[in-house]
Protein backbone atom coordinates (compact mmCIF):
# COMPACT_ATOMS: atom_id res chain seq x y z
CA UNK A 1 0.00 0.00 0.00
CA UNK A 2 1.49 3.86 -0.90
CA UNK A 3 2.97 5.25 1.68
CA UNK A 4 1.15 8.04 0.93
CA UNK A 5 -2.26 6.87 1.00
CA UNK A 6 -1.28 5.07 5.02
CA UNK A 7 -0.36 8.68 6.03
CA UNK A 8 -3.92 10.00 4.81
CA UNK A 9 -5.90 7.47 6.57
CA UNK A 10 -3.94 8.11 9.55
CA UNK A 11 -4.60 11.69 9.55
CA UNK A 12 -8.23 11.36 8.76
CA UNK A 13 -8.30 9.06 11.57
CA UNK A 14 -6.60 11.00 14.10
CA UNK A 15 -4.01 8.74 15.18
CA UNK A 16 0.00 9.18 15.25
CA UNK A 17 1.95 6.51 14.12
CA UNK A 18 5.55 5.46 14.67
CA UNK A 19 7.92 4.14 12.13
CA UNK A 20 7.27 0.99 13.38
CA UNK A 21 3.72 0.97 13.62
CA UNK A 22 3.94 2.76 9.91
CA UNK A 23 5.54 -0.46 8.56
CA UNK A 24 3.82 -2.92 10.56
CA UNK A 25 0.13 -1.36 10.21
CA UNK A 26 0.99 -1.12 5.88
CA UNK A 27 1.91 -4.47 5.59
CA UNK A 28 -1.29 -6.01 7.80
CA UNK A 29 -3.73 -3.61 5.72
CA UNK A 30 -2.17 -4.60 2.40
CA UNK A 31 -2.95 -8.65 3.56
CA UNK A 32 -6.29 -7.47 4.77
CA UNK A 33 -7.34 -5.64 1.43
CA UNK A 34 -6.10 -8.68 -0.96
CA UNK A 35 -8.52 -11.06 1.36
CA UNK A 36 -11.54 -8.50 0.77
CA UNK A 37 -10.74 -8.78 -3.00
CA UNK A 38 -13.17 -11.43 -2.84
CA UNK A 39 -15.85 -9.06 -2.68
CA UNK A 40 -15.14 -8.14 -6.24
CA UNK A 41 -16.56 -12.01 -7.31
CA UNK A 42 -19.12 -11.63 -5.05
CA UNK A 43 -22.88 -11.48 -7.12
CA UNK A 44 -24.52 -7.52 -7.54
CA UNK A 45 -27.14 -8.31 -5.76
CA UNK A 46 -30.04 -6.02 -5.88
CA UNK A 47 -30.97 -4.53 -2.77
CA UNK A 48 -28.92 -2.94 0.12
CA UNK A 49 -30.03 -1.22 3.11
CA UNK A 50 -27.94 -0.34 6.23
CA UNK A 51 -29.59 -2.33 8.38
CA UNK A 52 -30.03 -6.25 8.69
CA UNK A 53 -33.71 -6.20 9.87
CA UNK A 54 -36.37 -3.50 8.60
CA UNK A 55 -36.25 -0.64 10.94
CA UNK A 56 -39.27 1.54 11.17
CA UNK A 57 -39.38 5.52 11.55
CA UNK A 58 -40.32 6.28 14.90
CA UNK A 59 -40.19 9.86 14.80
CA UNK A 60 -42.71 11.49 17.23
CA UNK A 61 -43.11 15.71 18.28
CA UNK A 62 -40.14 17.19 20.28
CA UNK A 63 -40.75 17.50 23.69
CA UNK A 64 -38.26 18.88 26.06
CA UNK A 65 -37.46 16.80 29.34
CA UNK A 66 -34.19 15.93 31.39
CA UNK A 67 -33.44 12.14 31.59
CA UNK A 68 -30.02 12.30 33.44
CA UNK A 69 -29.03 15.57 34.97
CA UNK A 70 -26.06 17.45 33.39
CA UNK A 71 -24.48 17.79 36.84
CA UNK A 72 -24.46 14.15 36.85
CA UNK A 73 -22.59 14.29 33.45
CA UNK A 74 -20.73 17.04 34.38
CA UNK A 75 -18.88 15.66 37.35
CA UNK A 76 -16.63 13.17 35.19
CA UNK A 77 -15.33 15.77 32.77
CA UNK A 78 -13.00 18.21 33.05
CA UNK A 79 -14.86 21.53 33.14
CA UNK A 80 -14.49 25.07 33.74
CA UNK A 81 -17.50 26.81 35.30
CA UNK A 82 -19.95 24.24 33.92
CA UNK A 83 -18.32 24.23 30.27
CA UNK A 84 -16.26 21.41 29.46
CA UNK A 85 -12.96 22.05 28.45
CA UNK A 86 -11.23 21.21 25.04
CA UNK A 87 -8.04 21.96 23.70
CA UNK A 88 -7.49 25.33 21.26
CA UNK A 89 -9.55 25.30 18.14
CA UNK A 90 -6.92 26.92 15.94
CA UNK B 1 -25.99 -19.42 51.66
CA UNK B 2 -24.46 -20.48 47.73
CA UNK B 3 -24.80 -17.06 46.38
CA UNK B 4 -22.98 -15.58 49.51
CA UNK B 5 -20.26 -17.95 48.72
CA UNK B 6 -19.68 -16.79 45.25
CA UNK B 7 -19.69 -13.49 46.64
CA UNK B 8 -17.40 -14.12 48.71
CA UNK B 9 -14.72 -15.93 46.32
CA UNK B 10 -14.91 -13.59 43.59
CA UNK B 11 -11.41 -12.24 44.70
CA UNK B 12 -9.83 -15.63 44.32
CA UNK B 13 -11.38 -16.30 41.13
CA UNK B 14 -10.58 -13.26 39.70
CA UNK B 15 -6.95 -13.58 40.58
CA UNK B 16 -7.21 -16.79 38.70
CA UNK B 17 -8.86 -16.33 35.79
CA UNK B 18 -9.31 -12.57 35.15
CA UNK B 19 -12.76 -12.99 33.77
CA UNK B 20 -13.90 -9.45 35.38
CA UNK B 21 -12.46 -5.83 34.91
CA UNK B 22 -14.48 -4.86 37.62
CA UNK B 23 -16.14 -6.73 40.34
CA UNK B 24 -17.68 -6.48 43.61
CA UNK B 25 -15.38 -7.10 46.67
CA UNK B 26 -17.14 -7.16 49.37
CA UNK B 27 -20.86 -7.52 48.64
CA UNK B 28 -22.97 -9.55 50.54
CA UNK B 29 -26.41 -11.50 50.38
CA UNK B 30 -29.18 -9.26 50.10
CA UNK B 31 -31.67 -10.85 48.99
CA UNK B 32 -31.17 -11.20 45.48
CA UNK B 33 -33.55 -13.54 42.94
CA UNK B 34 -30.18 -13.98 40.93
CA UNK B 35 -26.60 -13.04 40.53
CA UNK B 36 -25.24 -11.79 36.85
CA UNK B 37 -22.24 -10.03 35.29
CA UNK B 38 -22.44 -8.22 32.24
CA UNK B 39 -19.69 -7.53 29.18
CA UNK B 40 -17.88 -4.50 29.95
CA UNK B 41 -19.20 -2.32 27.19
CA UNK B 42 -22.38 -2.35 28.87
CA UNK B 43 -22.91 0.93 30.88
CA UNK B 44 -23.57 0.38 34.35
CA UNK B 45 -23.80 3.29 37.49
CA UNK B 46 -22.07 1.25 39.96
CA UNK B 47 -19.16 -0.42 38.15
CA UNK B 48 -16.28 1.67 36.10
CA UNK B 49 -16.97 0.86 32.12
CA UNK B 50 -13.82 0.87 29.90
CA UNK B 51 -14.87 -1.58 26.98
CA UNK B 52 -11.63 -3.17 27.53
CA UNK B 53 -9.55 -0.08 26.47
CA UNK B 54 -7.20 2.13 28.65
CA UNK B 55 -8.44 5.11 26.62
CA UNK B 56 -12.38 4.94 29.06
CA UNK B 57 -9.87 4.23 32.07
CA UNK B 58 -11.99 6.18 34.77
CA UNK B 59 -15.17 6.15 33.35
CA UNK B 60 -18.19 5.87 35.47
CA UNK B 61 -21.42 5.43 33.47
CA UNK B 62 -24.15 7.66 35.28
CA UNK B 63 -27.05 5.05 33.64
CA UNK B 64 -27.25 1.38 33.53
CA UNK B 65 -27.87 -0.27 30.25
CA UNK B 66 -31.50 -0.95 29.38
CA UNK B 67 -30.25 -5.19 29.57
CA UNK B 68 -28.51 -4.74 32.83
CA UNK B 69 -31.97 -2.65 34.03
CA UNK B 70 -33.88 -4.77 33.05
CA UNK B 71 -32.30 -8.11 34.64
CA UNK B 72 -31.73 -5.84 38.33
CA UNK B 73 -35.45 -5.33 37.86
CA UNK B 74 -36.67 -8.66 37.64
CA UNK B 75 -34.37 -9.48 40.82
CA UNK B 76 -30.89 -9.63 39.35
CA UNK B 77 -27.52 -8.41 41.64
CA UNK B 78 -24.69 -7.22 39.00
CA UNK B 79 -21.62 -8.53 40.63
CA UNK B 80 -18.99 -7.51 37.69
CA UNK B 81 -18.20 -6.10 34.18
CA UNK B 82 -16.33 -8.94 32.17
CA UNK B 83 -13.32 -8.81 30.51
CA UNK B 84 -13.14 -8.51 26.52
CA UNK B 85 -10.98 -7.07 24.06
CA UNK B 86 -11.02 -3.75 22.99
CA UNK B 87 -14.29 -2.63 21.86
CA UNK B 88 -15.09 -5.99 21.17
CA UNK B 89 -11.94 -5.94 18.43
CA UNK B 90 -10.58 -9.72 19.09
CA UNK B 91 -11.60 -13.53 18.86
CA UNK B 92 -9.21 -14.25 21.82
CA UNK B 93 -10.15 -11.63 24.89
CA UNK B 94 -6.15 -11.20 24.02
CA UNK B 95 -6.87 -7.89 22.89
CA UNK B 96 -8.17 -6.47 26.34
CA UNK B 97 -6.17 -3.44 27.92
CA UNK B 98 -6.85 -5.18 31.37
CA UNK B 99 -5.33 -8.12 31.45
CA UNK B 100 -6.65 -11.47 29.62
CA UNK B 101 -9.07 -13.97 30.90
CA UNK B 102 -8.09 -17.39 31.01
CA UNK B 103 -9.67 -20.62 29.74
CA UNK B 104 -11.19 -22.77 32.86
CA UNK B 105 -10.38 -26.19 31.47
CA UNK B 106 -6.35 -25.06 30.44
CA UNK B 107 -5.10 -22.00 31.94
CA UNK B 108 -2.70 -21.32 28.95
CA UNK B 109 -5.59 -20.87 26.99
CA UNK B 110 -7.72 -18.32 25.41
CA UNK B 111 -11.78 -18.15 26.82
CA UNK B 112 -12.55 -17.07 23.12
CA UNK B 113 -13.53 -13.54 22.17
CA UNK B 114 -14.50 -11.04 22.32
CA UNK B 115 -16.96 -12.13 25.44
CA UNK B 116 -14.14 -13.79 26.75
CA UNK B 117 -14.76 -12.99 30.51
CA UNK B 118 -18.35 -13.33 30.33
CA UNK B 119 -17.80 -17.25 28.93
CA UNK B 120 -15.23 -17.86 31.52
CA UNK B 121 -17.63 -16.29 34.53
CA UNK B 122 -20.59 -18.67 33.12
CA UNK B 123 -18.67 -22.02 33.01
CA UNK B 124 -16.74 -21.21 36.41
CA UNK B 125 -19.35 -19.97 38.91
CA UNK B 126 -21.98 -21.59 39.87
CA UNK B 127 -25.91 -20.63 38.67
CA UNK B 128 -24.49 -17.50 36.68
CA UNK B 129 -25.78 -16.28 33.98
CA UNK B 130 -23.72 -12.87 31.95
CA UNK B 131 -24.42 -10.54 29.81
CA UNK B 132 -22.46 -10.76 26.74
CA UNK B 133 -22.72 -8.78 23.06
CA UNK B 134 -21.46 -10.28 19.71
CA UNK B 135 -21.17 -8.26 16.52
CA UNK B 136 -19.09 -11.05 14.29
CA UNK B 137 -19.00 -13.72 16.82
CA UNK B 138 -18.52 -12.75 20.65
CA UNK B 139 -20.66 -15.07 22.18
CA UNK B 140 -21.07 -17.79 20.67
CA UNK B 141 -17.24 -18.36 19.75
CA UNK B 142 -16.35 -17.84 23.89
CA UNK B 143 -19.18 -20.21 24.43
CA UNK B 144 -18.04 -22.93 22.36
CA UNK B 145 -14.12 -22.52 24.06
CA UNK B 146 -15.32 -22.61 27.78
CA UNK B 147 -18.18 -25.44 26.98
CA UNK B 148 -21.46 -23.00 27.99
CA UNK B 149 -25.14 -22.36 26.08
CA UNK B 150 -24.58 -19.20 24.44
CA UNK B 151 -27.47 -17.24 22.62
CA UNK B 152 -27.51 -14.31 20.69
CA UNK B 153 -31.09 -13.13 19.48
CA UNK B 154 -32.26 -11.02 16.82
CA UNK B 155 -30.67 -8.17 15.55
CA UNK B 156 -32.85 -5.63 17.45
CA UNK B 157 -34.38 -7.96 19.68
CA UNK B 158 -32.81 -6.62 22.99
CA UNK B 159 -31.94 -2.64 23.66
CA UNK B 160 -28.62 -0.98 22.68
CA UNK B 161 -28.98 1.70 24.81
CA UNK B 162 -26.53 2.06 26.75
CA UNK B 163 -24.00 -0.30 24.70
CA UNK B 164 -20.56 1.54 23.65
CA UNK B 165 -21.09 0.86 19.74
CA UNK B 166 -18.45 -1.88 18.00
CA UNK B 167 -20.79 -1.43 14.70
CA UNK B 168 -24.14 -0.45 15.25
CA UNK B 169 -25.91 -2.14 12.35
CA UNK B 170 -23.81 -5.24 14.01
CA UNK B 171 -24.21 -5.47 17.75
CA UNK B 172 -26.35 -7.53 19.55
CA UNK B 173 -26.50 -8.03 22.94
CA UNK B 174 -27.33 -11.63 24.62
CA UNK B 175 -26.83 -14.82 26.87
CA UNK B 176 -24.21 -17.07 28.37
CA UNK B 177 -24.65 -19.53 31.03
CA UNK B 178 -23.70 -23.24 31.66
CA UNK B 179 -27.30 -24.15 32.38
CA UNK B 180 -29.57 -24.60 28.85
CA UNK B 181 -32.99 -23.22 31.39
CA UNK B 182 -31.23 -20.04 31.67
CA UNK B 183 -31.61 -19.11 28.04
CA UNK B 184 -35.27 -19.29 27.93
CA UNK B 185 -35.11 -17.99 31.32
CA UNK B 186 -33.68 -14.78 30.68
CA UNK B 187 -34.09 -13.59 27.10
CA UNK B 188 -37.98 -12.80 28.06
CA UNK B 189 -36.34 -10.61 30.53
CA UNK B 190 -33.82 -8.32 28.06
CA UNK B 191 -35.96 -8.38 25.19
CA UNK B 192 -38.82 -6.17 24.19
CA UNK B 193 -39.12 -2.31 22.90
CA UNK B 194 -36.79 -0.27 24.39
CA UNK B 195 -38.05 3.88 23.25
CA UNK B 196 -34.29 4.78 23.69
CA UNK B 197 -32.97 2.18 20.51
CA UNK B 198 -35.36 3.30 17.50
CA UNK B 199 -34.14 -0.19 15.86
CA UNK B 200 -35.86 -2.42 18.99
CA UNK B 201 -39.11 -0.91 17.92
CA UNK B 202 -40.09 -3.15 14.91
CA UNK B 203 -39.75 -6.35 16.75
CA UNK B 204 -42.77 -9.07 16.92
CA UNK B 205 -43.30 -9.98 20.39
CA UNK B 206 -40.80 -12.86 21.59
CA UNK B 207 -43.42 -15.61 21.81
CA UNK B 208 -42.15 -18.76 24.20
CA UNK B 209 -44.48 -21.63 22.68
CA UNK B 210 -41.95 -24.24 22.80
CA UNK B 211 -41.51 -24.99 18.94
CA UNK B 212 -39.24 -27.55 18.33
CA UNK B 213 -36.58 -27.74 15.46
CA UNK B 214 -37.75 -30.84 13.44
CA UNK B 215 -35.23 -30.24 10.03
CA UNK B 216 -31.61 -29.01 10.16
CA UNK B 217 -29.59 -27.76 6.95
CA UNK B 218 -25.76 -28.20 7.48
CA UNK B 219 -23.75 -26.23 4.47
CA UNK B 220 -21.44 -27.66 3.22
CA UNK B 221 -18.90 -25.31 3.09
CA UNK B 222 -19.20 -25.08 6.54
CA UNK B 223 -17.50 -28.51 7.27
CA UNK B 224 -14.42 -27.51 5.22
CA UNK B 225 -11.14 -26.88 7.10
CA UNK B 226 -12.77 -27.91 10.24
CA UNK B 227 -9.39 -29.45 13.17
CA UNK B 228 -9.62 -33.46 12.79
CA UNK B 229 -11.43 -33.33 16.27
CA UNK B 230 -14.34 -30.64 15.74
CA UNK B 231 -15.30 -32.49 12.85
CA UNK B 232 -15.62 -36.26 14.25
CA UNK B 233 -16.96 -34.52 17.43
CA UNK B 234 -19.40 -32.79 15.17
CA UNK B 235 -20.55 -35.79 13.05
CA UNK B 236 -21.15 -37.33 16.32
CA UNK B 237 -23.32 -34.87 17.63
CA UNK B 238 -25.30 -35.13 14.27
CA UNK B 239 -26.11 -38.50 14.51
CA UNK B 240 -27.23 -37.53 18.57
CA UNK B 241 -29.90 -35.35 16.84
CA UNK B 242 -31.01 -38.01 14.49
CA UNK B 243 -31.30 -39.82 16.90
CA UNK B 244 -33.56 -37.22 18.57
CA UNK B 245 -35.88 -37.92 15.31
CA UNK B 246 -34.58 -34.44 14.04
CA UNK B 247 -33.91 -34.85 9.69
CA UNK B 248 -30.75 -33.69 8.58
CA UNK B 249 -29.37 -32.96 5.01
CA UNK B 250 -26.14 -31.57 3.82
CA UNK B 251 -26.89 -28.49 1.19
CA UNK B 252 -24.83 -25.79 -0.55
CA UNK B 253 -24.58 -22.12 1.06
CA UNK B 254 -22.30 -20.52 -1.33
CA UNK B 255 -22.96 -16.91 -0.29
CA UNK B 256 -21.64 -17.45 2.92
CA UNK B 257 -17.91 -17.57 1.60
CA UNK B 258 -18.69 -13.76 1.04
CA UNK B 259 -19.30 -13.20 4.39
CA UNK B 260 -16.41 -12.70 6.19
CA UNK B 261 -15.19 -9.66 3.90
CA UNK B 262 -18.28 -8.21 3.98
CA UNK B 263 -18.37 -8.41 7.48
CA UNK B 264 -15.04 -7.21 8.34
CA UNK B 265 -15.89 -4.04 5.86
CA UNK B 266 -19.03 -3.11 7.71
CA UNK B 267 -17.68 -3.80 11.38
CA UNK B 268 -14.36 -1.59 10.85
CA UNK B 269 -16.21 1.08 8.63
CA UNK B 270 -18.82 1.39 11.58
CA UNK B 271 -16.35 1.36 14.21
CA UNK B 272 -13.59 3.73 12.99
CA UNK B 273 -16.54 6.78 12.74
CA UNK B 274 -17.69 4.77 16.72
CA UNK B 275 -14.85 5.54 18.20
CA UNK B 276 -13.99 9.32 16.35
CA UNK B 277 -15.72 10.28 19.83
CA UNK B 278 -12.88 9.06 22.25
CA UNK B 279 -10.85 12.31 22.30
CA UNK B 280 -9.89 12.91 25.54
CA UNK B 281 -13.00 15.13 26.40
CA UNK B 282 -15.65 13.75 28.39
CA UNK B 283 -15.47 10.16 29.21
CA UNK B 284 -11.88 8.53 30.22
CA UNK B 285 -8.47 9.54 30.63
CA UNK B 286 -8.57 13.77 30.02
CA UNK B 287 -5.17 15.00 31.42
CA UNK B 288 -3.30 16.64 28.36
CA UNK B 289 -2.42 19.62 27.60
CA UNK B 290 -5.19 21.86 26.91
CA UNK B 291 -3.18 25.01 25.09
CA UNK B 292 -1.69 22.24 22.39
CA UNK B 293 -4.10 22.70 19.03
CA UNK B 294 -7.10 20.26 18.94
CA UNK B 295 -5.81 17.91 16.16
CA UNK B 296 -2.74 17.61 18.14
CA UNK B 297 -4.41 17.13 21.12
CA UNK B 298 -7.00 14.35 19.59
CA UNK B 299 -4.46 12.26 18.03
CA UNK B 300 -2.16 12.53 21.40
CA UNK B 301 -4.76 10.43 23.30
CA UNK B 302 -6.09 8.40 20.22
CA UNK B 303 -2.22 7.37 19.66
CA UNK B 304 -1.30 6.86 23.20
CA UNK B 305 -4.51 4.81 24.82
CA UNK B 306 -5.92 2.98 21.55
CA UNK B 307 -4.62 -0.61 21.68
CA UNK B 308 -2.90 -1.88 18.40
CA UNK B 309 -5.69 -3.90 17.67
CA UNK B 310 -8.46 -0.90 17.85
CA UNK B 311 -5.78 1.28 15.41
CA UNK B 312 -5.88 -1.71 12.53
CA UNK B 313 -9.46 -1.35 12.57
CA UNK B 314 -10.03 2.44 12.76
CA UNK B 315 -7.25 2.41 9.93
CA UNK B 316 -8.88 -0.53 8.05
CA UNK B 317 -12.51 1.17 8.56
CA UNK B 318 -11.35 4.58 7.58
CA UNK B 319 -9.91 3.31 4.56
CA UNK B 320 -12.89 1.52 3.42
CA UNK B 321 -14.60 4.75 3.67
CA UNK B 322 -13.05 6.84 1.97
CA UNK B 323 -13.53 8.49 -1.64
CA UNK B 324 -12.64 6.44 -3.78
CA UNK B 325 -12.79 3.33 -2.16
CA UNK B 326 -16.11 3.74 -0.53
CA UNK B 327 -18.31 1.91 -3.55
CA UNK B 328 -15.46 -0.77 -4.39
CA UNK B 329 -15.87 -1.50 0.21
CA UNK B 330 -18.61 -0.28 1.86
CA UNK B 331 -21.27 0.05 -0.63
CA UNK B 332 -20.26 -3.18 -2.09
CA UNK B 333 -20.18 -4.80 1.33
CA UNK B 334 -24.30 -3.71 1.99
CA UNK B 335 -25.20 -5.84 -1.13
CA UNK B 336 -23.41 -8.52 -0.08
CA UNK B 337 -25.16 -8.34 3.49
CA UNK B 338 -28.37 -8.46 1.45
CA UNK B 339 -27.30 -11.35 -0.61
CA UNK B 340 -26.13 -13.22 2.30
CA UNK B 341 -29.86 -12.91 4.08
CA UNK B 342 -31.49 -13.94 1.17
CA UNK B 343 -29.56 -16.60 1.49
CA UNK B 344 -30.50 -17.61 4.51
CA UNK B 345 -33.78 -16.95 3.76
CA UNK B 346 -34.31 -19.05 0.83
CA UNK B 347 -32.72 -22.24 3.32
CA UNK B 348 -34.90 -21.54 5.78
CA UNK B 349 -37.67 -21.56 3.83
CA UNK B 350 -37.77 -25.26 3.62
CA UNK B 351 -35.73 -25.87 6.99
CA UNK B 352 -36.14 -24.68 10.62
CA UNK B 353 -32.41 -24.50 11.28
CA UNK B 354 -29.65 -24.51 9.97
CA UNK B 355 -26.25 -25.84 11.80
CA UNK B 356 -22.80 -26.25 11.97
CA UNK B 357 -19.39 -26.40 14.37
CA UNK B 358 -18.74 -22.42 15.93
CA UNK B 359 -15.51 -22.47 15.27
CA UNK B 360 -13.02 -24.78 13.35
CA UNK B 361 -10.74 -25.55 16.48
CA UNK B 362 -11.04 -25.67 20.13
CA UNK B 363 -9.34 -22.94 22.28
CA UNK B 364 -6.17 -22.48 21.24
CA UNK B 365 -2.67 -21.30 22.92
CA UNK B 366 -1.81 -17.89 23.89
CA UNK B 367 1.58 -18.76 22.17
CA UNK B 368 0.05 -20.25 18.93
CA UNK B 369 -2.66 -17.12 19.17
CA UNK B 370 0.73 -14.90 19.14
CA UNK B 371 1.83 -16.47 16.08
CA UNK B 372 -1.16 -15.45 14.00
CA UNK B 373 -1.50 -12.58 11.55
CA UNK B 374 -4.31 -10.53 11.93
CA UNK B 375 -5.75 -12.40 8.35
CA UNK B 376 -5.45 -15.50 9.94
CA UNK B 377 -7.26 -14.03 13.08
CA UNK B 378 -10.01 -13.28 11.33
CA UNK B 379 -10.62 -16.17 9.09
CA UNK B 380 -11.11 -18.01 12.45
CA UNK B 381 -14.50 -16.34 12.31
CA UNK B 382 -15.46 -17.92 9.14
CA UNK B 383 -18.23 -19.93 11.30
CA UNK B 384 -19.79 -17.15 13.75
CA UNK B 385 -19.61 -14.14 11.14
CA UNK B 386 -22.35 -15.27 8.45
CA UNK B 387 -25.38 -15.22 11.05
CA UNK B 388 -24.16 -12.07 12.74
CA UNK B 389 -23.61 -10.61 9.22
CA UNK B 390 -27.68 -11.33 8.51
CA UNK B 391 -28.72 -10.10 12.01
CA UNK B 392 -30.48 -13.73 12.24
CA UNK B 393 -30.45 -15.43 16.17
CA UNK B 394 -28.73 -18.15 16.87
CA UNK B 395 -26.94 -20.74 19.76
CA UNK B 396 -23.78 -22.29 20.50
CA UNK B 397 -24.31 -25.24 22.47
CA UNK B 398 -21.61 -27.36 23.92
CA UNK B 399 -21.58 -31.03 21.80
CA UNK B 400 -18.44 -32.84 23.04
CA UNK B 401 -14.76 -32.93 24.41
CA UNK B 402 -11.38 -33.44 22.24
CA UNK B 403 -9.03 -35.73 23.76
CA UNK B 404 -7.55 -32.85 25.77
CA UNK B 405 -10.58 -32.81 27.42
CA UNK B 406 -11.41 -29.13 25.58
CA UNK B 407 -14.47 -27.99 24.94
CA UNK B 408 -16.30 -28.16 21.59
CA UNK B 409 -19.35 -26.45 20.29
CA UNK B 410 -21.83 -26.18 17.60
CA UNK B 411 -24.01 -23.33 16.62
CA UNK B 412 -28.03 -23.48 15.16
CA UNK B 413 -29.06 -20.29 13.30
CA UNK B 414 -32.90 -19.90 12.67
CA UNK B 415 -34.50 -17.01 10.56
CA UNK B 416 -35.04 -13.60 12.20
CA UNK B 417 -37.45 -13.25 15.07
CA UNK B 418 -37.31 -17.04 15.83
CA UNK B 419 -35.59 -17.57 18.76
CA UNK B 420 -37.83 -20.04 20.10
CA UNK B 421 -36.67 -22.74 18.29
CA UNK B 422 -33.17 -21.74 19.99
CA UNK B 423 -34.56 -21.97 23.33
CA UNK B 424 -36.98 -25.13 22.76
CA UNK B 425 -33.71 -27.23 21.12
CA UNK B 426 -31.26 -25.62 24.15
CA UNK B 427 -33.51 -27.64 26.35
CA UNK B 428 -33.74 -30.59 24.34
CA UNK B 429 -30.18 -30.85 23.56
CA UNK B 430 -29.27 -30.20 27.65
CA UNK B 431 -31.14 -33.60 27.89
CA UNK B 432 -29.09 -35.76 25.71
CA UNK B 433 -25.82 -34.63 26.54
CA UNK B 434 -23.29 -35.11 29.31
CA UNK B 435 -21.60 -31.52 30.04
CA UNK B 436 -18.59 -31.37 31.75
CA UNK B 437 -17.68 -28.89 34.51
CA UNK B 438 -14.36 -26.98 34.47
CA UNK B 439 -12.41 -28.17 37.87
CA UNK B 440 -12.26 -25.15 39.64
CA UNK B 441 -9.82 -25.20 42.74
CA UNK B 442 -9.13 -21.75 44.24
Amino acid sequence: MDREIVERVARAAHIALTEEEFNKYSKDLSEILDYFKLLDEAPDFDGSGVNPVEVADVLREDESSIRINPDELLKDMNTYENYVRGPRLS
Amino acid sequence: MKTESTLSSLPRVNAKYSMFNDFLKDGVDDGSKFLFSAKDNLTSKDFETCSGSRILEGYHPVFNATAISKMISAGGKLIGKTNMDEFGFGTFSTNSGFGIPKNPFDLERSCGGSSGGSACAAAVLEDHVSLGVSTGGSICCPASFCGVYGIVPTYGRVSRYGLIDYGNSLDKIGLLSSKASDLAKYLPVIAGKDAMDPTSCVQPELKIEKRRIDNIAIPKEAIEGLSKDVAQTFNNAIETLQGMGIETKMIDMPALKYAMPAYYVLATSEASTNLARYVGMRYGHQDGDLSMKFDEYFTSFRSKYFGDEAKRRILLGTYTRMAGFRDRYYAKALKVRMYVIDAYKQILKDNDAILAPTMPFVAPRFDEISKMTPVESYKADYLTVPANLAGTPHMSVPCGYDPNGMPIGMQFVTDHWHEDLLLTMAEQWDKSFEMRKAEVSI
